[in-house]
């Protein structure tokens, strides 16, 4: 009560974040109703399998803008230092919640940006394949079926990103979410989890 | 002999993979056989075709060919290739039932995500069922003979269901009815076999050396066959030598499928015993 709060992510960030966050899942559910047959039932959710065959590439299009606006605006933040490098050599201790054999995090931990890396190279393989299978009279058969397994093995890597993401954000962390919600971390979640950049906040 | 149409695959279904069989199995299996050296040229199975099976009518041009159309549509199931070929002083017609084969194991089958959009009947018939089809041409990749045809208006793939009505009623298929030089015979599969190695005793008498039937291994076998005169040559007929219902990339998806349910069941199993394990981390307060 009381506490001043710190302003984390913008309204911008927070938009972006959540139209790539939104459609992303939307896309998930129906693509793992493509991608197996135990799953097609999922494809009620946008109207059956025809719509949601209409729908899939669309909302991947708007994913794809999404990612692409995502990328400028964070990237900046995202290269890695001799420090993340030291936070990567003790990612044991940060998964088992030993805090204080962890290398003070920045703005972004090592983790959030892999995470970032690894998810840009995602969204290509997404976006490159997922245009030849949204119009696959362009292409021959071989280069269909060959994006059809990258696109799948995309979806693998990407939904279990999803749920360490979803996990972390939400569950692990407490505090974590409300960053992308209205924006503010409390002074205590930062200098836990993010130390030098609430130093750097301090400082200002 | 009416035909009681029982069921062998269904798309994505476990029946794609593992047909149906036991109770299901030993009514007739059917093929067509089509011989190519008896065609004339006269194009009355592609009519019949679209009379019986009430297709549109699309206007055709002249492009510098005996040929109807260009190619298949998703209103036009069959069409004569009537491809050019010289030897020597000569031009020969290496002419093609453009057609759906109709594989033992389909590819187009194989490749579908939605359940019973493709069907496959223990009679050798591969039917597309438009009400469950999404439209995705999936099995257009999938098709090792380049048969399907997406309809862009009803968003659906169509192509030749082996005249599955008038099978049923122990009829023959429209064309086979029509086909004034029996070039296209109709029966039991294993009758076609035995009359397809006749035809080619004659054709070798007849100094076709290459003669062969068409029935590749690839896919299991087809359920529409042919005697082919030049069989040293399948490319100058547009058929593949060696089509594959089951190329890698899609071997890779079953493969795929199996590992990422348990990948993806296992990642949240693990978040969930994570948390059991070492809980929340950081301060828990909210201001």
């Amino acid at each position: 009560m009381g506490t001043p709060m710190l302003s984390r992510f913008t309204f911008l960030e927070r938009i972006v974040h959540w139209v790539v966050g939104g459609t992303f899942v939307v896309l998930l559910l129906t693509g793992l109703a493509f991608a197996y047959p135990p799953l097609f039932w999922l494809t009620t959710f946008l109207g059956g399998g025809a719509a949601s065959r209409a729908l899939h590439p669309q909302i991947g299009a708007l994913f794809g803008v999404g990612i692409v606006f995502m990328f400028g605006l964070w990237v900046r933040d995202m290269f890695l230092d001799g420090r993340d490098r030291q936070w990567l050599g003790a990612i044991r201790h940060y998964a088992a919640h030993d805090h204080d054999k962890v290398p003070p995090a920045g703005k972004y931990n090592a983790g959030q940006k892999m995470f970032f890396w690894v998810q840009s190279i995602l969204a290509v393989v997404f976006i490159a394949t997922g245009l030849l299978l949204w119009f696959p009279e362009s292409f021959g058969s071989g280069l269909f079926n060959t994006a059809r397994l990258l696109h799948y093995t995309a979806t693998l890597g990407g939904g279990l990103f999803l749920i360490v993401h979803v996990y972390l954000g939400i569950v692990a962390y407490p505090g974590t979410a409300r960053g992308m919600i209205d924006g503010k971390v409390s002074p205590a979640w930062a200098r836990h989890h993010h130390p030098r950049w609430s130093g750097e906040r301090v400082d200002r | 002999m009416p035909d009681t149409l029982s069921i062998k695959r269904i798309s994505a279904t476990p029946s794609a993979l593992i047909p149906l069989a036991s109770l299901r199995s030993g009514g007739p299996v059917y093929s067509k056989l089509v011989d190519i050296s008896k065609c004339i040229g006269c194009k009355g199975c592609e009519v019949a075709c679209k009379e019986w099976n009430d297709l549109k009518v699309e206007q055709t041009t002249n492009f510098g060919s005996f040929q109807s159309h260009k190619d298949l549509s998703s209103n036009t199931w069959l069409l004569m290739r009537f491809n050019e070929v010289e030897d020597g002083d000569d031009m020969n017609w290496m002419i093609k039932k453009d057609a759906c084969l109709h594989c033992e194991e389909p590819g187009c089958l194989f490749a579908c995500p939605a359940p019973g959009a493709i069907v496959q009947y223990q009679n050798g018939i591969v039917d597309f069922n438009q009400d469950n089809c999404i439209g995705c041409q999936y099995c257009v990749s999938g098709c090792p003979f380049d048969i399907p045809r997406f309809d862009k208006e009803t968003k659906t793939v169509a192509k030749c269901n082996m005249c599955i009505d008038r099978v049923e009623s122990g009829l023959e298929p429209a064309c086979v009815k029509t086909c004034p030089t029996n070039a296209i015979e109709w029966g039991i599969k294993e009758d076609m076999l035995a009359l397809a190695d006749k035809k080619l005793d004659r054709l070798r008498e007849r100094g076709y050396e290459h003669a062969a039937v068409y029935n590749p291994g690839g896919v299991g076998g087809t359920h529409m066959m042919y005697v082919v005169p030049h069989g040293d040559r399948l490319e100058d007929y547009s058929l593949p030598a060696h089509p594959t219902a089951s190329p890698g990339q899609l071997r890779g998806l079953n493969v795929l499928q199996r590992v990422g349910s348990y990948l993806l069941g296992f990642g949240v199993i693990s978040a969930l015993v994570h948390f059991l394990a070492v809980g929340p981390d950081g301060p828990e307060e909210s201001a």
